[in-house]
């Protein structure tokens, strides 16, 4: 159950984004050395003729997207309902969309706090809290007049 | 020292990796000295922190800076507080100790005035939830959901309560009580809110386990109370009246619609005859919900496969699960790999629940083994085999030969599966004629006998061998042997496939009297081939081996002598392999080849039938009328793979424990057995070199010179039959050991077995040798040394 992490990486594997919402388990303490087996996994599949799922560990698959030049990666548990944990990544990059206004990989760069603000208004813990675009584009813009 | 956009441009501008990383080293030794400066300005040490947290998502280390946002989330100052928090739910993680910090500042943040502090603190808690946090801060948690009317802290609130409740089970009693109280508010219960109450409740749900306390009961029971309040909310969902703000492609909310479904499905599975009364109303609901959906977008297939997961977690009645089976069966109809591989994974899940209604679908599954995903391709595999029977078997095996015939390099690991899969489907004689099935089997070794197994080829010789009519055999061998011989060019066997190979040869070893002559396969034909493929497969032993053996064989099947002569040549041309089991091989062939053609023949006749070892039905088991299991089901009696295996023990260890079989199991030794005559008589001059109460051993050394030594051991039994007999024997360090075969495993009492040893290095013949034995059912192992007299 829930989501054990987002990232969010541009084609050549650099990590835009990378939020983990549980703590690694076992000997796999280094975020960085799965997030390069996640990018190889990923990359290597076939845009259109491959399902967004894909097993990745004992306990863990991984269900991606990607948009433009970025792939949108979220670990979630093996029983774990994968349809709508693509709809989750969808969401999120709406929002990113609307918020930042046709959103594209520099705004993210650029705005990372800001992104990680989206992701946790609509994300808390590893579970979706808010499913409306309308509450959430109006909640950030405020925080966002806030700094 | 520039602001975040300069070094996040800086870091952009670098040419070379390598420039990257020192301009990444440098900036990190920057901020490292800088946050150690106690007298930093708190707007400096934010830039440094926002930096920081870039070189996060770039892989730097940033451990350094953990106390450094402890510090800034207790600033008063917002910017610096949200920036510590973010800070902190990146850089920790909740089973460090340094949290121990943060539950002053939590506490004071989720009491806060400013309802966005008390948002951001209860964001972090609900990142960062260790035990001790969960203990010390949920009677802040529920103030908020007890008195808040903010419905965005009341929904962050119940998320952080899931939470604490999944870190300490005991906390559930606090929070159950709110599940029906917020949903009772309907001015509160925006879907937001809604979606929290629904993963309090599966936590609540989840933690049962550890709860310890005996009012769970009642706990459960107002939970259930909540049920009717969801029903209602999944039908307010999909009726008319649409809430454009919550539309996702057509489907209303699929998010809430998806945790109702699943809080739902959690409540009828751990309290079913409470829940009873809800059963039929939630079939109906779910019949709704699946017939709803323009089917063609995720979000409508996300709610549509949450119903079909509930029917088969929940069991619910036929009408459902064929209804389950269905939806299934369109997500596979559909072009969508994501549906296809959910729909996939779930049926063959659902198969043993509902097998016919799955095995209409047959065609959509055996189409996706043309799909381009290989987990798609595995997948519709497993389930082609698990819904394969006596009346689909004909269709599906013709898909799956397709599928093997345009299979490429890259699908190794779905083909292997399947060769696998259909030796076994092909040898059992439920699923069609003999003669289908062996045509079928041989086709699959055609097309990809080199993913097969060794015990896979052992079983398709096996298949042939127990053939039961001659003519069934020879057009098999024919068949085999003349698209092998005849027109290699036209073949489609794959120059690696060695199952095919071993196939080949062996047929030809066994069968080439049935075929001789047909289709211009002569003597001349069947030899050069042979020897053609014996110089072609000189790197794979074990083809070597197949090729002595049906060499051997075709010896005493033909005529013509030259043939004959070249046949003796092929295995004369091992008799010095640098593998020693191919030496060993080709040298008792010699030996047999020699043999007057009488006794050849008799030695080298086809194999026999293979009777399966069927375990027999005693009386007792006949009784009880338990069925018989099918043979196919039964252990089998390898004898080829005894026959033809070329790893047996190694003969010799130099300088190590040299262990040898007896020769049932011997390489080779089955067609030429050697019986020794002279059971009662021990070897004379023979020094008795060890004693004990079941048997003596004598030794002798026969022969000493040119450093080599042979040493011939007679093992004597005393009173008791000894069975299970194995010797071990091992030598100094300068010599290596060869051990000949052990006569017999068996000795009855005062009988006698051999065994020789061959010796070969330079020092003091030194023997360690060890026995192992069962004698009256008990197992015994001895072991002495001896020094002979002799020396190398």
């Amino acid at each position: 159950m829930a989501i054990q992490y987002l990232i969010c990486l541009n084609k050549q594997g650099i990590v835009r984004l990378a939020r983990f919402f549980q703590p690694f388990l076992g000997d796999s303490k280094d975020g960085h050395a799965t997030i390069a087996q996640i990018y190889k996994l990923v990359s290597s599949r076939d845009l259109k003729h491959q399902s967004n799922f894909v097993e990745f560990s004992e306990s863990t698959k991984l269900i991606y997207k990607r948009y433009a030049g970025l792939y949108f990666v979220m670990g979630v548990d093996l029983r774990d309902e994968e349809l709508i944990y693509l709809s989750h990544i969808h969401l999120f990059v709406e929002v990113l969309d609307a918020f930042f206004g046709n959103v594209c990989e520099l705004d993210i760069v650029f705005n990372f706090y800001k992104a990680y603000m989206i992701l946790d208004e609509m994300i808390i813990g590893g579970e979706l809290q808010e499913a409306s675009k309308d509450v959430l584009l109006e909640r950030l813009t405020y925080l966002d007049r806030l700094s | 020292m520039g602001s975040l956009k300069t070094f996040i441009k800086e870091v952009r501008s670098a040419k070379t990796l390598a420039e990257e990383k020192s301009i990444i080293t440098k900036e990190s030794a920057k901020i490292r000295t800088k946050l150690k400066d106690d007298h930093l300005s708190l707007e400096k040490r934010r830039k440094n922190i926002q930096k920081l947290l870039y070189l996060y998502i770039l892989g730097e280390k940033t451990h350094f800076a953990q106390v450094e946002c402890i510090n800034l989330i207790s600033s008063d100052d917002f910017q610096n507080k949200r920036l510590g928090y973010l800070a902190a739910v990146l850089l920790l993680d909740e089973q460090q100790e340094i949290l121990t910090l943060l539950t002053n500042l939590l506490n004071n943040d989720l009491n806060h005035p400013n309802s966005y502090i008390v948002s951001m603190a209860l964001s972090a808690l609900g990142s960062l939830t260790s035990p001790e946090l969960a203990r010390d801060l949920y009677p802040d948690v529920e103030q908020i959901i007890n008195r808040s009317t903010e419905p965005l802290l009341v929904k962050k609130a119940l998320q952080c309560a899931a939470r604490l409740v999944t870190r300490d089970a005991a906390l559930l009693e606090i929070f159950y009580p709110y599940c029906k109280k917020v949903l009772d508010n309907h001015r509160l219960c925006t879907h937001g809110v809604l979606l929290g109450v629904l993963k309090l409740c599966q936590s609540i749900i989840e933690a049962r386990n550890l709860y310890e306390f005996d009012n769970y009961l009642e706990i459960l029971a107002s939970l259930i109370d909540s049920m009717p309040e969801f029903f209602s909310l999944l039908q307010n969902l999909n009726s008319a009246v649409f809430n454009q703000e919550f539309d996702v492609n057509g489907t209303s909310d699929p998010f809430l619609q998806v945790e109702l479904l699943r809080t739902l499905r959690m409540l009828f599975a751990c309290a079913p005859e409470k829940t009873m009364q809800y059963v039929d109303k939630f079939g109906d609901l779910l019949t709704q919900l699946a017939s709803i959906g323009d089917g063609s977008k995720n979000s409508a297939h996300a709610v549509a496969y949450e119903c079909v997961r509930t029917i088969f977690e929940l069991q619910l009645d036929q009408s459902l699960r064929v209804l389950g089976v269905n939806i299934l069966g369109n997500f596979l109809s559909g072009k969508d790999s994501n549906t296809k591989y959910v729909a996939l994974n779930t049926l063959s899940r659902v198969v043993p629940q509902e097998p016919r209604a799955v095995k209409k679908h047959r065609k959509f599954i055996t189409k996706c083994l043309l799909d381009t995903d290989a987990s798609i391709k595995v997948r519709s595999v497993e389930l082609i085999f698990a819904i394969l029977d006596e009346t689909n078997v004909q269709e599906l095996t013709n898909e799956l030969i397709s599928f093997l015939e345009i299979s490429t390099e890259d699908d190794k690991d779905v083909v292997n599966y399947v060769v696998e899969h259909i030796m076994v489907v092909l040898e059992s004689e439920r699923y069609g004629e003999e003669r289908w099935r062996l045509d079928m089997a041989i086709k699959v070794l055609e097309l990809v006998g080199e993913y097969a197994s060794y015990e896979k080829v052992n079983e398709v010789m096996i298949m042939i061998n127990n053939a039961r009519s001659i003519e069934l055999k020879a057009s098999l061998v024919l068949k085999i042997l003349s698209t092998t011989i005849d027109a290699p060019a036209d073949s489609k066997v794959s120059v690696e496939n060695s199952g095919w190979k071993l196939v080949a040869i062996w047929c030809l070893g066994e069968y080439a009297d049935l075929i001789l002559g047909s289709s211009g396969l002569t003597e001349v034909k069947l030899t050069a081939w042979l020897a053609n493929m014996n110089r072609m497969c000189y790197d794979e032993p074990r083809v070597t081996s197949f090729i002595l053996s049906a060499a051997l064989k075709l010896s005493c099947k033909i005529q013509s002598k030259s043939q004959i002569e070249d046949l003796r040549l092929l295995i004369a041309g091992h008799s010095k392999d640098t593998n020693l089991l191919l030496q060993t091989k080709s040298t008792q062939y010699g030996i047999l080849f020699n043999q007057p053609t009488k006794s050849k023949k008799a030695i080298l006749d086809a194999m026999p039938f293979f009777a399966k070892n069927v375990v027999e039905e005693t009386a007792s088991s006949a009784e009880t009328r338990q069925p018989v299991k099918s043979p196919q089901a039964a252990k089998e009696t390898n004898l080829l793979l005894d026959l033809f295996d070329t790893d047996p023990v190694p003969a010799a260890i130099p300088g190590g424990l040299g262990g040898q079989k007896p020769p049932l199991n011997s390489n080779g030794q089955k067609a030429a057995p050697h019986v020794p005559t002279d059971h009662e008589h021990v070897l004379q001059a023979a020094d008795k070199i060890y004693d004990c109460n079941n048997l003596s051993v004598y030794g002798k050394v026969v022969f000493c010179a040119h450093q080599k030594a042979v040493i011939e051991l007679n093992i004597q039994s005393k009173q008791k039959k000894i069975i299970n007999l194995h010797t071990m024997a091992a030598v100094a360090k300068l010599q290596q050991l060869s051990m000949g075969t052990l006569s017999s495993g068996v000795i009855d009492p005062s009988g006698i077995a051999k065994q020789q040893l061959e010796l070969t290095g330079s020092g003091k013949l030194k023997l360690r040798v060890k026995l192992s034995y069962t004698v009256d059912g008990a197992e015994v192992s001895e072991q002495f040394d001896h020094r002979f007299a002799e020396s190398l």
